[in-house]
């Protein structure tokens, strides 16, 4: 449950949810693919009011959320999975082409293909996940935990690839306890503490504050 | 991995093909020889039972949603076919009108079944099928109880009724290899796996079980109609009644469920077993039927499909453990 919250990302930019546990980060992307109602408030993509648009016609809008855990499908084969990320029709017609982008962008997933999900190591799992998320063609893509149980190299290798994507013009939403580099790949931040966002402001900023450097930032 | 797994294209293994193929050639041919009236017999009620097999898999095996109330389309089916034909129409065209009002029907019971999840839709399509029963039953227009007769001013040719049923099942197969194989197929596969990672990758649960339900209950109802003709014959007990839709959903978990080839396996054997069963214990057969299921959900719930997979596994480990130099 989170209360009273209020937040936008601009267009192109990496914003960030930092805070505990239980804070409400993950409620708060998955209110926005729609995957949790809205009891009060409004959600705007672009301008339009996507509020109650069911979770699948707001993939149709390009917006993506890489969950936390990641959720693929094990038994799938890595193509498979990707395949499902530009399920809609709109998206549909340029999947192979998405496809050969995201190949190009993990010739490692391309290697394992016709390998079921499952079967992957967690970073490589991570990486379909992105895959997956980037078959959509976002324009708003929302990452939950990405570096959850991976190996610190791996992470660093995560925290690349989003400012990768981000560079390519993406506007990416991130939630993450770990607040060091949340706060180094994003411009803008905010912190969630239970079910609210306490603080927010540009991440150079937080990174300077008090309370983060004291409670998120282990200084 | 084994190949099977993969699913690569058809353009992978080219040679896919022609098994299936020489099978439907064999079955076509058989006539040929000559079979007794009670082989043919027996060989054409198998093919009407792979059809309605294949059909629930569609929506059991490949979308994951496990209905109880095929029999609901089956005795559509049965009945669509059986009005139209003594209304005078060609019995051909009853059978794609039997799949048309099967489809409008699955609509019905979908919009609000497809609300529920997992055990609790599986239970409301036992409600649903009861219910048609009940209605069937005092139907007054359809003859209720005491059954409907289909007369037919020409000719019994039995070998007819063997090549009608051959088509509907070879069909069937067809259907399900091209849903499987598709973008669709896909969605649906995504919805069994997991219903709300689907959802958030686009894929719109509600509609594609209401599409795999209506492929599925058109086939089905094909099937029933079908078998109206041969039987010439239907009453509600025996085409609405409980023990058929429980007998469309076994088929293919013996067979092995969310396969192409299981509900077809399923759909041959139960023939047979049915056959023996009803005969040996016309009273016990249901319970009898029950302990199969569990027996199979226990130790092997791929089916027959999964015992195959698996004995294979164990056979190409012990030749590559037998090669290893000790």
């Amino acid at each position: 449950m989170v209360w009273g919250i209020s937040l936008a990302v601009e267009a192109g930019s990496v914003a960030c949810l930092i805070g505990p546990n239980g804070a409400g980060k993950s409620t708060t992307l998955n209110a926005v693919i729609g995957a949790l109602p809205v009891k009060g408030g409004q959600i705007l993509l672009q301008g339009s009011d996507v509020t109650r648009e069911k979770a699948h016609r707001r993939v149709r809008r390009r917006i993506a959320l890489i969950p936390e855990g990641r959720q693929l499908w094990q038994r799938m084969t890595v193509e498979e999975n990707l395949l499902l990320g530009a399920f809609p029709k709109n998206l549909r017609r340029s999947a192979a082409s998405f496809l050969e982008r995201v190949y190009t962008m993990f010739p490692r997933l391309k290697e394992r293909r016709h390998q079921a999900a499952g079967t992957l190591s967690g970073g490589e799992q991570q990486m379909c996940a992105v895959g997956r998320g980037l078959m959509a063609d976002p324009l708003l893509l929302m990452l939950d935990e990405p570096s959850l149980g991976l190996a610190p190299r791996i992470v660093d290798e995560i925290f690349d690839l989003v400012r990768t994507i981000a560079q390519q013009g993406v506007t990416i939403l991130l939630a993450a306890q770990n607040a060091n580099y949340a706060l180094s790949v994003s411009r803008y931040g905010y912190v969630m503490e239970s079910g609210r966002i306490a603080l927010e402001g540009p991440s150079e900023r937080l990174r300077a504050d008090d309370h983060v450097r004291q409670a998120y930032l282990g200084a | 991995m084994s190949a099977a797994e993969r699913s690569p294209g058809l353009a992978a293994r080219p040679l896919a093909v022609l098994p299936p193929l020489i099978l439907l050639g064999l079955l076509a041919a058989l006539p040929l020889l000559n079979l007794g009236a009670n082989s043919v017999k027996v060989l054409f009620l198998t093919f009407v039972s792979i059809a309605a097999s294949v059909g629930w898999n569609i929506l059991g095996g490949f979308a994951g949603q496990v209905s109880f109330g095929f029999a609901v389309f089956y005795g559509l089916g049965a009945y669509t076919t059986a009005v139209g034909i003594n209304e005078g129409l060609n019995p051909y065209l009853t059978y794609p009108l039997a799949g048309a009002v099967a489809a409008l029907a699955s609509l019905l019971v979908g919009l609000p079944t497809f609300r529920l999840r997992g055990p609790y839709f599986a239970i409301a399509t036992i409600g649903v099928s009861e219910a048609t029963r009940v209605v069937m039953t005092n139907l007054e227009f359809t003859g209720g109880a005491s059954g409907y007769r289909i007369t037919e001013h020409v000719p019994f040719r039995q070998l007819e009724h063997y090549f009608t049923g051959l088509m509907l099942a070879a069909l069937a197969v067809g259907l399900s290899i091209i849903v499987r194989r598709s973008r669709f197929g896909l969605g649906l596969r995504a919805i069994r796996d997991d219903q709300d990672a689907a959802a958030d990758s686009g894929v719109n649960p509600y509609a594609l079980k209401l599409g795999a339900h209506a492929i599925a209950a058109a086939l089905t109802a094909a099937a029933g109609g079908v078998y109206a003709r041969y039987a010439a014959f239907i009453d509600p007990e025996g085409v609405f009644g409980f023990p058929r839709g429980v007998g469309i959903l076994l088929m293919p978990v013996i067979g092995g469920v969310n396969t192409i080839w299981g509900p077809v396996i399923g759909g041959g054997v139960y023939g047979v077993i049915e056959e023996e069963l009803v005969a040996r214990f016309p009273q016990l057969h249901l319970l009898l039927y029950g302990v199969l299921v569990m027996l199979i959900i226990l130790f092997e719930p791929g089916g027959v499909v999964g015992l195959l997979q698996r004995t294979r596994r164990f056979v190409l480990r012990r030749r590559e453990a037998s090669w290893q130099p000790s």
